[in-house]
């Protein structure tokens, strides 16, 4: 066995638990599997309502769905990661937890992939489910939706972004000892997300390269330095004094 | 296998422990007493690497504690002040993950193997939160003693038992000292401290005392016999006057005098009992037990809580 076995292995085995657990939490399940239903079945009314506009009408209603797609990686790991802290807060199970071997990096890691990988394979999963509405209800999908900056603003940036705001609800729950205050934080973790939204809602600009340029210049450095105040704050004596 | 010197924990201005040095050797049960806020859950989470002394020293298993945390870790099972389990996972998840954790090898059979001496087996598959206490402090030290630790901090590992689990969970430390394990046990039981340890720290921040249970006995209270009369006399205390005594009590029929050495003393005693007039009906050694040790030393009156 390698040096770098273990550490994978642990880092695993906090992922599989923390997914074990959620499923068994009705609110989180039910919170995870409806957003995108939702988002999905929204972003799919809108094509059907635009189904007779010409196609360039129609191109413009799908980029405002596209944004959902944006949104959703970002928004559903935060009912996980807020549960997986407060689960553990709620059942004691910090001290057993921390006593164990696991390193804090792999704890880290384990924690914030746990509701990260959900949430994409969720969105994409979403996403993919509209374009076939989309298809199915157009016969066709506009040209100009499948364009490289939005994939790119769904499969690259918005990892980032989930990973953005799964470490902020980290720091946040790392330093705060009150749950709710824990969870009110933790939706300040959304604002990067707001911000094309924004900008783009208010036709500032147009979902373009030099646009995702932009917000990846943001947000990349922001993870960076979110994920160096995070771990430098996610130490076995900081979490067991103020995560309980 | 621990072993502390001037172990310090300071939270902010708040002492929890000053300068606590004392030892457990492997083979060995060491209980960890004190009042609530002593500082006996502090001093089991430093020697589990979970916080950093503020000063002091302390070796695990040979290492110190910062010089390689993730070994100590994987060195100590801890049984926590509470269970601390997934309530919502089974027996068998919760086990399982903290095998993977541990990287315990062999990990299905080892699950087995503990939750059939626990009596779970049969409920495995069912949500912790089903349990009932006893079931859960009973998970919770398989889960201690999953990864085979050479040493075991356990915090009131009987807690929440009933007799029958208490006395089977008892016998099972004894067999678990057997196996050459250092055990510290953090208790507020003092009859099982006094029945299950080789010996005893007593805390309060600061150590009050260590010793075995005889030796703390035989340094407060020295060796008491109690001598049963039929006739006592309010007189009988002043003239008894034997080099062997340290002190001589009357209450009732009982004569309590503590003696040097009980061997050399006791006939002398009787013999001057019987020349001041006394009848006597028994002689015998008075049982002192550890809670009056506790007590005399914590000073009684909410010391344990």
């Amino acid at each position: 066995m390698s040096s770098w076995e273990v550490p994978v292995h642990r880092v695993k085995a906090i992922l599989l638990k923390e997914w074990a657990e959620a499923v068994r939490i009705k609110m989180v399940l039910f919170s995870v599997a409806f957003l995108p239903l939702f988002m999905t079945g929204f972003a799919a009314y809108l094509v059907w309502q635009g189904r007779a506009l010409p196609e360039e009408a129609q191109a413009a209603l799908l980029n405002t769905s596209l944004l959902y797609f944006f949104i959703l990686p970002v928004v559903i790991p935060l009912s996980i990661a807020a549960y997986s802290i407060v689960g553990e807060k709620e059942q004691g199970t910090l001290e057993p937890l921390l006593a164990t071997p696991v390193r804090d990096w792999e704890l880290f890691f384990g924690k914030a992939l746990g509701p990260v990988i959900p949430g994409l394979v969720l969105s994409w999963g979403a996403f993919g489910l509209f374009l076939l509405a989309a298809r199915v209800m157009l016969g066709k999908i506009p040209t100009g939706v499948l364009s490289l900056p939005w994939l790119l603003s769904i499969f690259a940036l918005a990892p980032f972004l989930a990973l953005f705001a799964v470490f902020v609800t980290m720091i946040v729950s790392s330093r705060t000892t009150d749950v709710r205050a824990a969870y009110q934080f933790s939706s300040l973790a959304v604002l990067p997300v707001l911000i094309p939204l924004l900008v783009y809602i208010g036709r500032l600009t147009a979902v373009n390269l030099a646009f995702v340029g932009i917000e990846a210049g943001i947000v990349i450095p922001l993870d960076v330095a979110t994920l160096y105040i995070a771990v430098k704050l996610f130490r076995r004596e900081e979490i067991l004094t103020r995560w309980r | 296998m621990i072993r502390t010197e001037g172990l310090t924990r300071r939270f902010g201005e708040v002492i929890a422990v000053e300068d606590l040095s004392f030892e457990v050797r492997a083979g060995e049960i060491v209980a960890l007493l004190g009042p609530n806020g002593a500082g006996k859950t502090t001093t089991v989470r430093m020697l589990s690497c979970l916080i950093a002394p503020t000063s002091g020293r302390a070796w695990v298993d040979g290492r110190e504690l910062n010089e390689d945390p993730s070994h100590i870790r994987a060195t100590v099972g801890v049984l926590t002040e509470s269970p601390g389990l997934y309530k919502r996972l089974s027996a068998w998840h919760n086990l399982r993950f903290f095998a993977e954790l541990y990287g315990v090898r062999n990990a299905e059979e080892k699950i087995e193997e503990y939750l059939r001496f626990f009596g779970l087996w049969e409920r495995r598959n069912e949500p912790v939160a089903t349990y009932s206490k006893g079931m859960r402090q009973k998970l919770a030290l398989a889960r201690a003693l999953l990864h085979e630790p050479r040493v075991l901090l356990l915090d009131e590992p009987t807690a929440g038992l009933d007799p029958e689990s208490a006395r089977s969970v008892r016998e099972f430390i004894s067999e678990l000292k057997g196996a050459g394990r250092a055990i510290l046990l953090c208790t507020h039981n003092l009859p099982e401290a006094e029945r299950l340890c080789d010996r005893i720290v007593l805390l309060r921040t600061r150590l009050i005392a260590q010793g075995t249970p005889e030796e703390l006995k035989r340094r407060l209270f020295g060796t008491k016999v109690v001598v049963e009369l039929a006739n006592p006399s309010p007189g009988l205390v002043s003239s008894l006057d034997i080099p062997g005594a340290r002190s001589a009590e009357l209450v009732g029929e009982k004569l309590y005098v503590e003696v040097e050495d009980p061997r050399r003393d006791n006939p002398v005693l009787v013999r001057r009992l019987v020349e001041l007039g006394a009848e006597i009906i028994a002689v015998r050694e008075a049982e002192t037990t550890l809670e009056d040790v506790y007590h005399e030393l914590m000073g009684g009156a909410g010391a344990q809580g």
